[in-house]
């Protein structure tokens, strides 16, 4: 099976998002040699006690559209504690990069779904403890082996209850220990490392239990999930996938006219759109506070309409109902040039990746021209009908997120300070240095702390451009590498005259005996081009001086958006020992002076 | 309702990844080497999506070719061209 056919399937998959497609792309992934795909592995390992090969097919495609090609392990049919308790079995063998526990509580405990009522209060409390302790030693058992991320479940209320409305009133009810379980289930989420909860619960309420959930192949497979939930199982997969890898975007690129309100603001004017409290303009107003909703979270906002640039920003500035404001928006390209131009230059001028776009318009022309010319963007096409606009926009979950940080909530004003930067530089300043040193940058140097190792974690895992090896980590990952007294973490904040950036820079060192090792070392790229890398190297060599090394190795893993820093090692003096199929080795004696800091940047080191 | 044949074949090609021109009336469970009871199931499953109806128990054992399917479907007011 040729690869053409793995990209056009892929292409069908992103156009129509229907299980025969998923299908599709499955059988010629199963076809196709991985290696000859050009996609990254990414192994995951389903344990499961129903049937969910129904649901493999969407999760192989979701792994295909994040960018991965899939490789799954497949446990035997209600074996959960088998797989995981054989250290020498075929699960730690496979070395999943993702292990997914699925549970359905009717298998689990049918007594709890079907025959509720034969148990006392106390008997259905020992019944959830039984349950508890299980999954314990299931996560337990796991992570003796593993430090890869484990997605668990919880569980779905059944459809009908068996006390029927008096299930309801009472706290000791089907559905009030249900509940409890899962609360249980929760609180043990957040106190373990690297483990995910997909909440079935949420997911079948959405779809409609009664809809999702299909007697027929339960009876017929012990496959309970229906039709119309094979789908969306799977993405909420593909969401965690997307999150955990580093493929959340980053920015929403909005068109105008019948996407922020009604009509057409060249023509109709000002008073002749459709945005305010009655219906339609309210669905395009509800729709404007979901994006500002997203903004809020840290997504940018840009616009990229064909427009009179003044009939567009007079919405925003003057119009008594709208929500987003000028304020909200990072950047905009309203002109007649062609969209395809127009969204170059939206990620160029923020410094982002095609790939961290979202582009929403209303125009089957505009949308199939972007996937056909920028197949990196994802497209979202909306309908004629406003008022879904929001399921759109929601579902499609492009930005979300496993964390949410300080840096998150201030981004786009970021974003808006580094355009007014580059405004400055073009006008004021003469040369690059005068202009650096007039932005009075204060850098701080430090080790992670438990507030500051989310953010962490979350930069290796969303930074691409200056990264030398793009390694990501989780947040048990870089724990790890506190904990280990052979290795260092150091984070990097920058505050500068206009706006605190937040931490914004993460290098990891490894030692043995005299030899230092540079594991990671990168930078967001809201602060290239700045030297203030010199700083947190100049730290770190110096650093390593001081235990006593001599020598500083480091990699460049080239990707292909890490060309930046491609000669990052050969301008700070490194000498490039050997080429290895994966990249570059470089070293740097330290014996030999180290270079300065410059002097545009004050550094302060926190032990 | 009156459906192309396309939609079916298209369908039954996605489902055992054999070639879309190569489904027609001779298609059965004898005659595609992909068709095994994991696959079946996938089967009843795209066909219930794609056409949005639930077979009943008896016909998710009937649908063994093509005609068959065909058959099937019919009952359930799917016309083909």
């Amino acid at each position: 099976m040729s690869v053409q056919n793995l990209y056009s399937a892929i292409k069908r998959l992103n156009a129509e998002l229907t299980y025969s497609a998923y299908l599709a792309l499955a059988n010629v992934l199963d076809a196709t040699n991985p290696e000859e795909s050009e996609l990254p592995p990414l192994r995951v390992a389903v344990l499961s006690n129903f049937t969910v090969d129904s649901i493999l097919p969407v999760i192989k495609g979701e792994i295909a559209l994040a960018g991965f090609f899939p490789v799954i392990y497949l446990g035997g049919y209600d074996s959960i504690m088998l797989d995981v308790l054989n250290p020498v079995g075929s699960l730690y063998a496979f070395q999943p990069d993702f292990v997914i526990v699925s549970q359905w509580l009717e298998t689990l405990s049918p007594t709890l779904v079907t025959r509720f009522l034969s148990l006392s209060p106390e008997q259905a409390a020992t019944e959830v403890e039984r349950l508890l302790i299980l999954l314990d030693e299931t996560v337990a058992a796991l992570r003796n082996s593993l430090k890869t991320p484990i997605l668990l479940n919880n569980f779905p209320l059944p459809s009908y209850t068996t006390l029927g409305i008096l299930d309801s009133q009472i706290d000791s009810g089907q559905t009030q220990t249900i509940l409890n379980l899962n609360q249980a289930i929760l609180h043990r989420v957040h106190q373990w490392r690297d483990v995910y909860l997909i909440d079935y619960l949420s997911l079948l309420a959405r779809i409609g239990s009664v809809r999702g959930v299909d007697e027929r192949y339960w009876h017929i497979g012990k496959s309970p999930i229906g039709r119309h939930a094979l789908v969306p199982f799977g993405q909420e997969y593909g969401k965690f996938f997307r999150a955990l890898r580093g493929k959340t975007r980053k920015c929403l690129v909005l068109d105008c006219d019948n996407t922020l309100w009604g009509g057409i603001i060249g023509e109709d004017g000002l008073g002749g759109i459709k945005l305010g409290a009655t219906y339609p303009g309210s669905c395009y107003q509800a729709f404007q506070r979901e994006i500002l909703n997203l903004h809020d979270r840290g997504v940018i906002l840009a616009l990229c309409s064909k427009n009179n640039e003044v009939d567009v920003l007079d919405v925003f500035r003057n119009h008594p109902e709208t929500v987003l404001r000028e304020e909200h928006l990072a950047h905009w390209q309203i002109n007649w040039d062609d969209k395809i131009t127009n969204l170059n230059r939206i990620a160029e001028n923020l410094n982002i990746g095609l790939d961290s776009l979202v582009f929403v318009d209303d125009s089957q022309f505009e949308c199939d021209l972007v996937r056909e010319q920028l197949p990196q963007i994802a497209v979202i096409q909306l309908t004629s009908d406003p008022s879904a606009f929001i399921p759109q926009l929601s579902g499609s979950a492009y930005f979300d997120s496993l964390t949410f940080s300080a840096e998150d909530r201030q981004r786009n004003q970021m974003y808006r300070d580094e355009s007014q930067r580059k405004q400055q530089l073009h006008e004021t300043f003469d040369s690059l240095e005068t202009y650096l040193s007039k932005l009075e940058m204060v850098v701080e140097i430090g080790y992670p702390d438990d507030v500051t190792i989310p953010r962490v974690s979350q930069l290796t895992q969303k930074t691409n451009q200056f990264n030398l090896t793009t390694r990501h980590y989780s947040e048990g990952d870089i724990r790890a590498f506190l904990e280990n007294p052979d290795a260092d973490v150091f984070y990097l904040r920058l505050r500068d005259r206009i706006s605190d950036l937040g931490l914004i820079g993460v290098a990891i060192v490894r030692y043995s005996d005299l030899v230092a090792e540079l594991d990671s070392f990168l930078l967001s790229c809201r602060a290239i081009g700045r030297g203030i890398e010199e700083a947190l190297l100049a730290h770190i060599l110096n650093s390593a001086k001081s235990r006593g090394c001599t020598r500083m190795l480091g990699k460049y893993l080239p990707t292909k958006k890490n060309g930046l820093v491609a000669d990052f090692y050969q301008h700070h003096g490194f000498n490039c020992v050997s080429e290895t199929p994966q990249g570059l080795d470089w070293e740097l004696s330290l014996d030999q002076d180290i270079f300065p800091t410059p002097s545009w940047v004050n550094v302060r080191i926190v032990k | 309702m009156v459906m192309k044949e396309d939609k079916l074949k298209q369908a039954i090609a996605d489902v055992f990844g054999v070639d879309f021109n190569t489904v027609n009336d001779n298609t059965s469970v004898d005659t595609v080497q992909e068709w095994d009871s994991l696959k079946h199931l996938n089967l009843v499953l795209a066909l219930e999506s794609e056409f949005d109806i639930s077979l009943t128990e008896e016909q998710t054992v009937q649908i063994l070719s093509y005609p068959l399917i065909k058959a099937v479907l019919e009952e359930h007011d799917i016309q083909f061209n």
